[in-house]
């Protein structure tokens, strides 16, 4: 699997943004305005509705 | 490296490379390839016969470009083995030979241009991987005109040009007009310390001392010079490099506080004119130079990727190889058996790299003189009767101490116990439960998660927290007295990776209002990338929970180094507050969901068994 944007939520703070995911390569993720690390990789199919 | 040549119980493997490392300590099997050299090294004299008569000229990669050499040619003089090498890339061609004038001229008739690589394998008990470092390079930083003038050289330059086995024989000349220059400059830091994005943030330890040393070389060298200095730090911290710094002082060596915003070149003199704020005088200064020097920083090995997967060895954020334990173990990598010297770890000087391989060597013939080892007392165990032969397990295991199940023969993986680390991330991937973690087994810590959230489940804040990090924060925010909330309750587990979803479910289940899972940052996993799988199944479990109905943000994550009490207080403070947030009726509902989800799942499970029981009937 080729690495891909995708969008991340905070669940600390709600703040949402676009990332690069990469399946084989995990990276340590942390949010832009909270420095929280409970970040959501927003599923697919729930960003295309939004 | 001659004693090491000729030391009767080492043998040297030259001009090869690892292709592949199997097995475990004690046991690795090393497969290496040593490539054609074209010459045969034990009959070549290094008499220089056919260099001579070879053709072809290219940069002399060993001088740094300052010379050029054959396509048959001694990679250095204190090369092991003294012996030529032919570089096919560079040679005019073998197949049809167009050329031939070396072999013609070989009295030993050495020179075979049909050689071929040759594949070696190897027992070894041990591995010490002492791979080094590269240097940084510096045209990246364009104001200081490294590839536009001539007369700005890299300290690794530098170190040909002044060398009596250098390209200019030791005299140290500008390439611009080959006159000895007099004033001369250096710049510190090229590629270190930096925050703009260029280079890399980290000290490299090794250039100060290094640039105090050419300093002292010139002054030798050529008394009278003018040399300059300029220098964010000047980091002088080793035994005896405080009086090596004042002795270059002394000798009227000019260092100046400060590192030049721009370097211009006279197109006349082909003199290099430098600005600079001199931070100790607040003053703006215009220095002339006949020649600069770039100290240029230290880097990971570019090509080390290949042998950094083959042992399983994990990286910190800089690039370089990471420690098993700072401080305890610094030269254990994590899996068993596998050592680590020099620069490959971090940048260091020859003295810390030779009292590391010292060290390194001294803890492998431990190991080896013992001829046996304890293997860790929480290791994984496969129940071959509840295994599907997926294999998921051997990909998950970041010390592939897991040998591949076969599905069509139905034969359940093998765990090698001396491998294996204890992470539990298979145990937690496995989906067929079939792995045991001794010492932190699932119905033990299905009954801790149950006694936790007893009494008053809605007021407790769950937390799994990893062995080396996140647990070691709370206790460091304990020791700093640092004030949290005393309504968290903490399971402790060796790997952030062990947190299996049928944990977190369960908690929720029990009526846990809130769930954290805690672990070592990416950099500081102590079991090399478990917590790639941690990060991976909190998005699952995130996923899981939105399908069912059930807030996400009731299950959070952090990673909590060891030293980080005080983000452990904070994250349990907030987390607290968010525990007030969910109510009574949403526990409930998740309890319910959950119930439901419980039961479908074992009325799967049943028909499953027995639609097995009527096929085998
Ligand atoms: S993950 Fe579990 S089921 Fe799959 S091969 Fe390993 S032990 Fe067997
Ligand atoms: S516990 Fe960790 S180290 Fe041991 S076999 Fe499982 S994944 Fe590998
Ligand atoms: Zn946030």
């Amino acid at each position: 699997m080729a690495p891909k944007q995708v969008r991340f939520k905070c669940l600390m703070c709600g703040h949402e943004y676009d990332g690069m995911y990469d399946h084989e390569n995990v990276t340590e993720r942390s949010c832009p305005k909270c420095r929280s690390n409970s970040i959501r990789r927003l599923p697919d199919a729930k960003v295309a509705k939004s | 490296m001659m004693d090491v040549g000729r030391h009767p119980k080492v043998e040297l493997f030259t001009n090869s490379e690892v292709e592949n490392v199997t097995g475990f300590v004690g046991n690795f099997n090393v497969t290496i390839r040593k490539k054609a050299r074209y010459v045969d090294a034990n009959e070549c004299t290094a008499c220089a016969e056919c260099a001579k008569v070879c053709p072809v000229a290219v940069p002399d990669e060993y001088q740094q470009g300052f010379s050029s050499r054959k396509a048959i040619y001694m990679p250095f003089p204190q090369a092991v083995p003294s012996a030529y090498i032919l570089n096919m890339d560079n040679c005019l061609g073998n197949n049809p030979i167009a050329c031939g004038k070396c072999a013609d001229v070989c009295e030993k008739h050495c020179i075979n241009y049909d050689d071929q690589d040759e594949l070696v394998n190897i027992e070894v008990g041990v591995v010490i991987t002492a791979t080094g470092m590269d240097v940084y390079d510096p045209t990246e930083y364009d104001e200081y005109g490294y590839t536009r003038f001539d007369n700005v050289i890299t300290s690794m330059e530098f170190e040909r040009l002044i060398c009596a086995g250098g390209p200019t024989e030791g005299h140290f000349i500008r390439p611009s007009d080959r006159k000895i220059p007099q004033k001369i400059g250096f710049i510190q830091c090229v590629g270190s310390r930096s925050q703009d994005g260029r280079g890399n943030p980290y000290c490299s330890n090794i250039c100060c001392m290094n640039t105090v040393k050419d300093t002292l070389l010139l002054c030798d060298h050529y008394p009278g010079v003018e040399a300059k200095v300029f220098y964010m730090d000047m980091r002088a911290f080793g035994k005896g490099f405080e009086d090596l710094y004042m002795r270059s002082k002394e000798e009227g060596v000019k260092y100046v506080r400060g590192i030049p915003g721009d370097v211009v070149e006279d197109p006349e003199t082909r003199n290099l004119l430098l600005t600079v704020e001199n931070t100790t005088t607040g003053k703006l200064e215009k220095h002339e130079l006949e020649m600069l020097v770039l100290s240029q920083g230290v880097i990971p090995r570019q090509d080390g990727d290949s042998i950094r997967k083959l042992l399983t060895l994990s990286q910190t954020s800089d690039g370089f190889i990471m420690e098993s334990h700072p401080k305890l173990k610094p030269v254990d990598a994590p899996t068993k058996g596998i050592f680590i010297a020099g620069c490959v770890e971090s940048p260091k000087d020859v003295k810390d790299s030779v009292t590391q391989a010292s060290a390194a060597a001294a803890r492998a013939s431990i190991l080896l003189n013992a001829g046996k080892t304890k293997i860790e007392a929480i290791t994984s165990q496969v129940d071959t009767e509840l295994c599907n032969f997926c294999g998921i397990c051997a990909k998950v295991c970041p010390y592939n101490a897991i040998s591949a199940s076969d599905r069509k023969a139905e034969k359940p993986p093998t765990i090698i116990a001396a491998a294996c680390a204890g992470c539990g991330a298979c145990a937690a991937e496995c989906p067929q439960d079939a792995i045991l973690m001794r010492h932190f087994r699932d119905e033990q810590i299905m009954a801790q998660v149950e006694a936790l959230v007893k009494d008053d489940p809605e007021k407790h804040l769950l937390t799994f927290a990893c062995n080396w990090c996140s647990y070691a924060g709370g206790d460091n925010a304990g020791t700093a007295r640092l004030q949290y909330p005393t309504s968290s309750r903490l399971i402790r587990t060796m790997c952030s990776g062990r947190v299996d979803e049928k944990f977190v479910m369960h908690a929720f289940k029990m009526g846990a209002p809130m769930v954290l899972v805690s672990g070592c940052h990416f950099a500081d996993c102590h079991y090399i990338n478990a917590v790639h799988w941690t990060q991976k199944r909190m998005d699952r479990l995130w996923n899981k929970l939105d399908k069912l109905g059930i807030r996400v943000d009731r299950l959070q994550l952090e990673w909590i180094s060891a030293a980080e009490g005080q983000k452990f207080a904070k994250v349990m403070r907030e987390l607290e507050e968010r525990v007030q947030t969910v109510t009574d009726e949403e526990i409930e509902h998740t309890k319910k969901v959950l119930a439901e989800e419980e039961a479908k799942a074992e009325a799967k499970k049943k028909k499953k068994a027995k639609a097995g029981a009527e096929v085998s009937a």
